[in-house]
């Protein structure tokens, strides 16, 4: 089997070799770069020595570890070394430019014969994208993933109180963007607006968001774009690792502590594994003038991976499980129109409570747990066979403040409870590279059902979902230049049953079953181009056109939740209309990226998207209740737009000096009635000033970083008509924050710590998207302190 | 050697098909909710203690919550110049027999505040709470109640649940019921 790979490699590079030694003399102007950097301290490696075969260019890495080269299209392979370091090597196939990273493992390592595999290069997407990962994700640890996010210009997020960050893209959230926690579409309660992503943020090395349609490959879902939760790489070099987290916040009292530890057996070098556990507490959050009363939250979670590795193929299993409690401001459960009315008059909470981890009655009580199962297989020359099966269960429950005497709070029942089941599968062939042309074809289906406890009210009715896709992109790369072209169709059975009542002359009541069935096929289609200009200058552009079919809670929602009454369109259609369609949007971006330059680099992203049928919901006429006039969130279709920008600047004011600033501006319309689309972030700007001090590589103590960062938000002022919105926008507001941080030498563990403050100046302000606006400041000063600790047990 | 190179994945396949094949455990039907903390039905019943006016109970009822049918609502015709006893009482009549809940607010009546607001404030009705908790604040499950001159008018009734913040005025906690009633003086 050995032999026959290598020989299908041997054949490869030389039919590669071959085919290109005709070209070689007008294309060898490809730039091949990346940084080598140390595998636990991710410091770069100055002076290493990185070889490019065939051709024997050499060249040592500069005093940040980076590296560049210009080569001819083909396959090569890149060997690095570096003194102490355990000697690494890949194959790169060159058909544009590429970034190749590496990160050395220290030589403990190499003395037991550790096999290196180099991580395979990840297409360019056409579509503007933005990462979080090394320090900058260190730099988030102890934060909800949607707070993390809205680090990436572009990304926001709909907040509920201090606990629960919803992520939005360009405007667009919930049932609009896909949350891929490896690999595996996240299904839920995703549809509503205080559901915070059920995902442990400690899980991942890689926050990514795709921003712009990305349907073709995720699914419709992804209209808006894409989070990719990605945890690290299952270990591949023999030894056992281990990773510490410790954060602990002052505003709130967070403690939170997270260890993943990984493994791979000598004996047995294809078999490796990880095991990922946190746990996280925080009490109640106080703003400038007051405590949140019931603003803690509580955490559990946990993962196990298992991987079975060998060159040709591989099989991977895992298990993660989510648990938290979030308590719920009690201030802002208001029961009808006249108490919302009064707390806003109100203008701060009743209750300034003592500070306290307690969490009563309202809170939301989660559960996710997803089993998954992928394998793949090499097919030749560069293709891949990939198959992801996974089952997802979530339970939601929240439990709403009610009389303790009355049946449900003896029991302490909840009043909602949801429950939801997924199984996803995903086939997804990579073929052979042909000519200038690599693509992938794929089938994907979700079968989901979603059921309400017996005892608990009915906001989603019963439903069956079945959706199934197939999809083909195609990528043409030659020389500088990356066309791209997706096509997609959809198809999705969506059945309710939904419980009605009706009542009999005496007023005596019966109930009825609803059966309702829709089904729709939506396509999708996407092109899309990279153009390197030159080595400092990446070109992007994208166009999509993708149908999105309505969601259950969208057509069947109905009901009191968390204090506001929401009703899908199809519980109050007019007689003899439609049922819900789907919505089509025709998205447009383009971006330009300055890189690797010594100075300035930055990136700007410009983009449209116009949703015809966009389902959204708005105030109606208020209603009439026992409890008192509601005024219901409908759910309707309009014709929207969304135009924005976003940017981003790095200058190197000096060495170790780096000044960094990120700009976010959307603007989006209601084209039916030509009015302002309600929730859409405000405009946002980013100024810091960053430096760092490489320090002695010996001392017990380097890599000293220090920065200042104002961040100034404008107030909303693009809203629409005063009756859409119970409260006018709040004003805008700046906030400073700073950080300090080293990594200190603790036996041979370097030990990452920092200390980072937000809202230094306590300031009193409140968030346009946070829907706790009407009721409470957001949060005041706060100093978060973060221990990273990366061990390695690997025997001598 | 060859075969066992594509037996991971074949593996991967099969254990995929069951998404294929999805058999049917959901095909259950929703049973009806039991609803806790649902009031229907908001009685108030005035009972004469002077002059010659018959005993009256105002309703107000809902009986699929909210949205769907328009609530059913009994005005109170009363007196002039007459007093009562009122006593309110808060049902949940999708339940066979009908949940009391009166009998919950009175437990935690230290939670509780029943607030009576005539409109006009002066002329119609006089009311006057009658019961106390363990801290000495007014409930309102058991009222006085005094008629004025004033032909017409409204009654809006509110049962506020305030939780820890109860200190007898209306401002903290949350309407669990809140309701208006049409009055009619003859």
């Amino acid at each position: 089997m050995l032999f026959r790979f290598v020989a299908v490699l041997l054949m490869a590079g030389l039919c590669l070799g071959f085919v290109h030694t005709s070209t070689a003399q007008n294309g060898c102007n490809l730039p091949l770069a990346g940084r080598i950097t140390d595998h636990e301290s991710r410091q770069g490696l100055a002076g290493a020595t990185v070889i490019v075969q065939p051709g024997q260019q050499a060249t040592q890495t500069d005093a940040d570890g980076n590296f560049h080269f210009h080569v001819c299209p083909g396959t090569y392979q890149l060997e690095v070394r570096f003194i102490g370091y355990a000697t690494e090597r890949a194959e790169v196939r060159m058909n544009s430019a590429a970034v190749r990273n590496f990160q050395l493992h220290p030589d403990a390592v190499t003395l037991r014969g550790a096999t290196v595999r180099g991580e395979r290069v990840q297409a360019p997407l056409p579509q503007a994208s933005g990462s979080l990962t090394g320090q900058a994700l260190q730099q988030t640890r102890g934060q909800a993933l949607g707070e993390a996010l809205e680090k990436l210009p572009g990304v926001a997020a709909i907040q509920t109180g201090p606990s629960i960050f919803k992520p939005m893209i360009h405007g667009l959230h919930s049932n609009r963007v896909a949350i891929m926690n490896n690999g595996v579409r996240q299904e839920g309660q995703q549809w509503g607006q205080e559901h915070g992503p059920e995902i442990d943020p400690f899980i991942a090395s890689d926050l990514t968001v795709v921003k712009g349609a990305a349907s073709v490959r995720y699914g419709t879902d992804a209209v808006g774009g894409v989070v990719l939760v990605q945890p690290k790489a299952l270990r591949d070099s023999a030894g056992i690792g281990a990773d510490v987290n410790l954060v602990g916040m002052s505003n709130n009292g967070l403690g939170a502590v997270s260890a993943a530890v990984d493994g791979n057996l000598r004996r047995l070098p294809s078999l490796s594994w990880r095991l990922q556990g946190t746990l996280k507490q925080a009490g109640n959050t106080r703003t400038p003038d007051y405590r949140l009363d019931n603003t803690g939250f509580r955490e559990h979670n946990f993962s196990a991976a298992v991987g079975w590795r060998k060159d040709t193929y591989g099989l991977e299993a895992f298990y993660s499980q989510f648990n938290s409690r979030l308590g719920i401001l009690s201030s802002a459960i208001v029961g009808n129109r006249a108490d919302l009315e009064a707390a806003i008059a109100r203008g701060r909470p009743a209750i300034d409570p003592d500070f306290t981890y307690q969490i009563n009655r309202p809170y939301q009580q989660l559960q996710h747990d997803l089993a998954k199962l992928t394998g793949f297989v090499k097919t030749g020359n560069g293709g891949r066979l990939t198959a992801t099966v996974a089952n997802q269960r979530d339970y939601r429950d929240e439990y709403d403040v009610i009389r303790s005497s009355s049946d449900a709070g003896r029991r302490n029942l909840p009043q909602l409870s949801y429950q939801n089941y997924t199984t996803t599968a995903d086939v997804v062939w990579e073929h052979p590279t042909l000519g200038n042309f690599r693509g992938s074809v794929g089938l994907s289906g979700t079968y989901q059902f979603n059921r309400y406890a017996g005892g608990t009210r009915q906001f989603i009715p019963f439903y069956t979902n079945r959706t199934a896709g197939a999809f083909v992109i195609e990528r043409w790369q030659h020389e500088r230049l990356l066309l791209e072209a997706g096509l997609r169709l959809d198809h999705r059975d969506l059945r309710t049953r939904r419980l009605t009542r009706g009542f009999a002359t005496d007023s005596s009541s019966y109930y009825g079953v609803e059966r309702n069935r829709f089904q729709f096929w939506t396509p999708s289609a996407s092109v899309g181009a990279v153009y390197d200009a030159n080595v400092h200058l990446t070109l992007r552009a994208d166009a999509a056109l993708v149908q999105r079919a309505p969601a259950a809670n969208e057509r069947y929602s109905q009901g009191v939740h968390g204090g506001i009454y929401e009703e899908g369109y199809d519980i109050s259609r007019p007689a003899g209309t439609p049922p819900l369609q789907p919505e089509t949007s025709y998205n447009l971006g383009v971006t330009a990226t300055l890189h690797d330059n010594p100075r300035l680099n930055g990136e700007l992203t410009v983009y449209q998207n116009i949703i015809d049928g966009y389902i959204y919901q708005v105030i109606g006429e208020p209603i009439t209740t026992i409890q008192g006039s509601f005024l219901p969130w409908r759910f309707q279709q309009t014709d929207a737009v969304f135009r924005g920008v976003d940017a981003t600047l790095d200058y190197q004011l000096a060495a170790n000096w780096l000044l960094n600033g990120k700009a976010a501006v959307i603007r989006a319309r209601n084209r039916t009635l030509n009015d302002y689309l309600i929730y859409v972030p405000a405009d946002r700007f980013e100024l810091s000033v960053r430096r760092d001090w490489a320090g002695q590589k010996a001392a017990r103590a380097n890599q000293f970083f220090a920065l200042v960062r104002g961040t100034a938000v404008r107030r909303q002022t693009r809203v629409p008509g005063a009756e859409y919105d119970p409260q006018p926008a709040p004003d805008g507001y700046g906030l400073l924050g700073a950080e300090v941080g080293a990594t200190l030498r603790l036996g041979s563990t370097p030990v990452e710590v920092s200390l980072a403050g937000s809202n230094l100046l306590n300031e009193r302000y409140r968030d346009y998207l946070n829907r706790f606006r009407y009721f409470a400041d957001d949060m005041g000063r706060n100093v978060t302190l973060r221990v990273h600790l990366p061990l390695n047990f690997s025997p001598n | 050697m060859k075969t066992s190179l594509f037996r991971p994945f074949a593996a991967a396949l099969l254990l995929a098909t069951p998404m294929f094949f999805a058999s049917c455990s959901d095909d259950s039907d929703p049973e009806p909710e039991d609803d806790n903390e649902f009031i229907t039905t908001i009685r108030y019943k005035l009972t004469p203690t002077s002059g010659t006016g018959q005993a009256v109970t105002a309703e107000w009822k809902d009986l699929d919550g909210a949205g769907g049918a328009a609530p059913t609502i009994t005005g109170l015709a009363l007196a002039p110049n007459t007093s009562y006893t009122g006593t309110i009482s808060f049902l949940d009549e999708t339940k066979t027999p009908a949940d009391d809940i009166t009998e919950e607010v009175r437990e935690e009546n230290y939670e509780h505040l029943v607030i009576y607001t005539p409109n006009p404030a002066t002329g119609l009705m006089n009311i006057t709470r009658t019961d106390k908790d363990k801290n000495n604040l007014e409930v309102g499950l058991t009222t006085n109640v005094q008629t004025g001159t004033t032909n017409s008018g409204n009654l809006t009734i509110q049962l506020r649940h305030q939780p820890g913040t109860k200190n007898g005025t209306a401002a903290p906690g949350s309407d669990d019921a809140n309701v208006t009633f049409p009055v009619t003086l003859r």
